[in-house]
């Protein structure tokens, strides 16, 4: 097992490893082409460019059978987690997501019933879609909803990921993901305030949802484990800052079932499973542990989350990941703040191991030189046994 | 009588969705004038706002209470005078230029007008210069921003920026909300208040409204 396997087990197993571990969630282009010091295409041009978006309106059809966004997909999975490896991290959480097909050069809707806007990143690049609304208004419209893509999945996430681990897996703990996670794939098509009132009337409607994409996931489980990846990372936001969007009383009720199955699911196929959510997530701390899952991801500062707590509460019980901002702290701070957010951040919850330096989540504003800097201060408080008595002054 | 309004108060504060639309018939039937009627659902709506700040609800148990408050207003504003809705004052709100998310945003609009205030709610993506006309023509003197997403906080300056070119800055205040807002993205964007969920926003635009 390579020295980077073994600190990330070590981490996920809430073991001290040499060093903290680092684990990367890049997802925008123009990060990751500038750590590879590429110039992609500027595909997002042709969806801005007056001439090239009419084109992409008359001809979005035929762009979707032509599958040429799925392959682009595949390639920017590759390239983000080659810019990792370069970048020198441990883990990375790779999202494999050929779900888009573009009504035209404004509007894309996934392949569970999302509408998006699409999003170009002033670099010419395309950024994640920006969820608009749900088109399932009804039980009717889920039935009849055509889940043929849905099914293959599975199959282009294991082609992509054969390929990512053979060249690039001895160098990096690769991770997948995919959107979207049951909690998110029940709402998000229907709409928020829609699955709020079918929470009271529609219950069973709601539980077959669920039923279905545990389903599903587990599917995608068994695609990544035959690729030979060690782990996966389980993607549903499940809180916003004011806490959990439904009670956790409720979320046991509706997903408890189902989150254990998927967690026993991927250990038997060997597989670490980490789950990540937005938002403020410290009542359901435990849950997530009670589920099986091996860790955590996100744990926003900017959502009151607070690391020293998360470690009392189940520092025993999960690896925790993530807590550097990326409201500031990886957009625009001084090397100094960086530094400080990833000292204290380790003071918070590495003692001991089971922690792994990680930015919360990834939008194109996040700046390459921070990042840099946040992996810099981990080599410098990170090793075991910490020693965070060390100057502040990084330099 | 006033037993139907204590029950018609603590329907909407239990959530009681179904049995809401009955009460109100029944109250209005029973010779209950509309603005008392809408003055016990404002009131379970304060208390359903109370259990939030409690711990004891949750997001969706606002959402619930926003769609509780959305269906009582369809039976009760073509009895109600103009005059007794919206008597805490008016609030602009939108999403900001370049967001298109809206349940934080619809969840405030439906607890302001849960709470007396009259809400015009110009929607998601909003430019600056739509926020401007909107304020100017409604008169109104305070302005509810929602962002969620870093990238889009430009769009905050923007719009406050707009507001002063407008000279309707000194008479308009500004309150932000969004998971992407802290205090200290409040100070930078030079706004009023920074609310961290829907009922922090009623007792801002209140006291907005109250100076």
């Amino acid at each position: 097992m390579s020295a980077v396997h073994e600190r990330v087990l070590a981490a996920l197993e809430r073991r001290e490893p040499d060093r903290v571990p680092t684990f990367d969630v890049m997802e925008e282009y123009a990060n990751i082409y500038e750590i590879l010091g590429r110039r992609p295409f500027p595909t997002g041009f042709l969806f801005t460019n007056r001439w090239t978006s009419r084109i992409v309106d008359k001809t979005a059809g035929l762009l979707n059978r032509s599958q040429i966004f799925f392959a682009e997909m595949d390639r920017f999975s590759y390239d983000r987690t080659e810019a990792a490896v370069k970048m020198g991290y441990d883990a990375a959480w790779v999202m494999h997501v050929p779900i888009w097909k573009f009504q035209d050069s404004k509007v894309a809707v996934d392949i569970y019933g999302r509408q998006y806007d699409v999003i170009v990143d002033g670099r010419g690049n395309l950024a994640t879609p920006m969820y608009k609304k749900g088109l399932i208004a009804s039980p009717q419209d889920w039935y009849g909803w055509d889940k043929r893509d849905l099914f293959r999945l599975p199959e282009r996430a294991n082609r992509a990921f054969r390929r990512i681990q053979k060249d690039l897996g001895d160098r990096i703990f690769i991770m997948p993901g995919f959107l979207f996670g049951l909690f998110e794939n029940t709402w998000q098509p229907m709409g928020f305030e829609r699955f709020a009132v079918a929470l009271r009337k529609e219950k069973t409607f709601v539980r077959r949802v669920i039923r279905f994409y545990r389903d599903h996931f587990c599917l995608m489980l068994e695609a990544w484990a035959d690729a030979g990846v060690p782990g996966a990372v389980y993607t549903d936001d499940m809180a916003y800052r004011s806490g959990p969007m439904l009670p956790p009383a409720l979320m046991e009720e509706l997903y408890g079932d189902a989150f254990r199955h998927i967690t026993e699911t991927a250990h038997a196929l060997g597989l670490k499973i980490v789950v990540h959510s937005c938002g403020n997530v410290m009542p359901l701390l435990g849950w997530f542990a009670d589920c099986g899952f091996d860790g955590v991801h996100a744990l926003e500062p900017t959502a009151g989350v607070d690391l020293a707590k998360v470690k009392q509460l189940v520092g025993d019980r999960l690896c925790l990941i993530g807590n550097v901002d990326i409201t500031h702290i990886l957009v625009d701070a001084t090397r100094e703040e960086v530094f400080e957010a990833v000292r204290k951040s380790i003071a918070a919850a590495g003692h001991g191991g089971g922690y792994m330096v990680a930015p919360t989540n990834s939008h194109h504003t996040m700046s390459v030189e921070r990042l840099r800097w946040m992996l810099e201060a981990v080599e410098r408080y990170g090793r075991y046994p910490l020693d965070l008595s060390v100057p502040r002054n990084p330099d | 009588m006033g037993d139907m309004i204590a029950r018609i108060t603590d329907a909407t504060a239990g959530l009681e969705m179904e049995r809401i639309p009955s009460l109100l018939q029944e109250a209005l039937q029973a010779g209950v004038q509309p603005f008392e009627v809408l003055g016990a659902l404002s009131a379970g709506m304060v208390k359903v706002g109370d259990l939030f700040s409690e711990g004891k609800y949750y997001l969706v148990d606002l959402v619930l209470a926003g769609q509780i408050m959305k269906e009582a207003l369809e039976i009760l504003e073509p009895r109600l005078a103009v005059e007794s809705l919206g008597g805490k004052g008016t609030v602009v709100l939108g999403t900001v230029k370049g967001d298109v998310h809206d349940i934080g945003k619809n969840l405030v609009a439906n607890m302001l007008r849960g709470c007396g205030f009259r809400v015009i709610d110009l929607g998601v993506d909003v430019p600056p210069e739509k926020i401007v006309e909107a304020l100017k023509t409604s008169g109104a003197r305070a302005l509810g921003l929602s962002v969620l997403l870093t990238p889009m906080v430009q769009s905050v300056a923007d719009t406050v920026s707009a507001l002063k070119a407008a000279g309707l800055r000194d008479r308009v205040k500004i309150a932000i909300g969004g998971a992407c807002t802290t205090p200290e993205l409040g100070r930078r964007m030079g706004v009023d208040a920074v609310g961290r969920d829907p009922i922090e926003a009623v007792r801002i635009f209140e006291s907005f409204l109250a100076e």
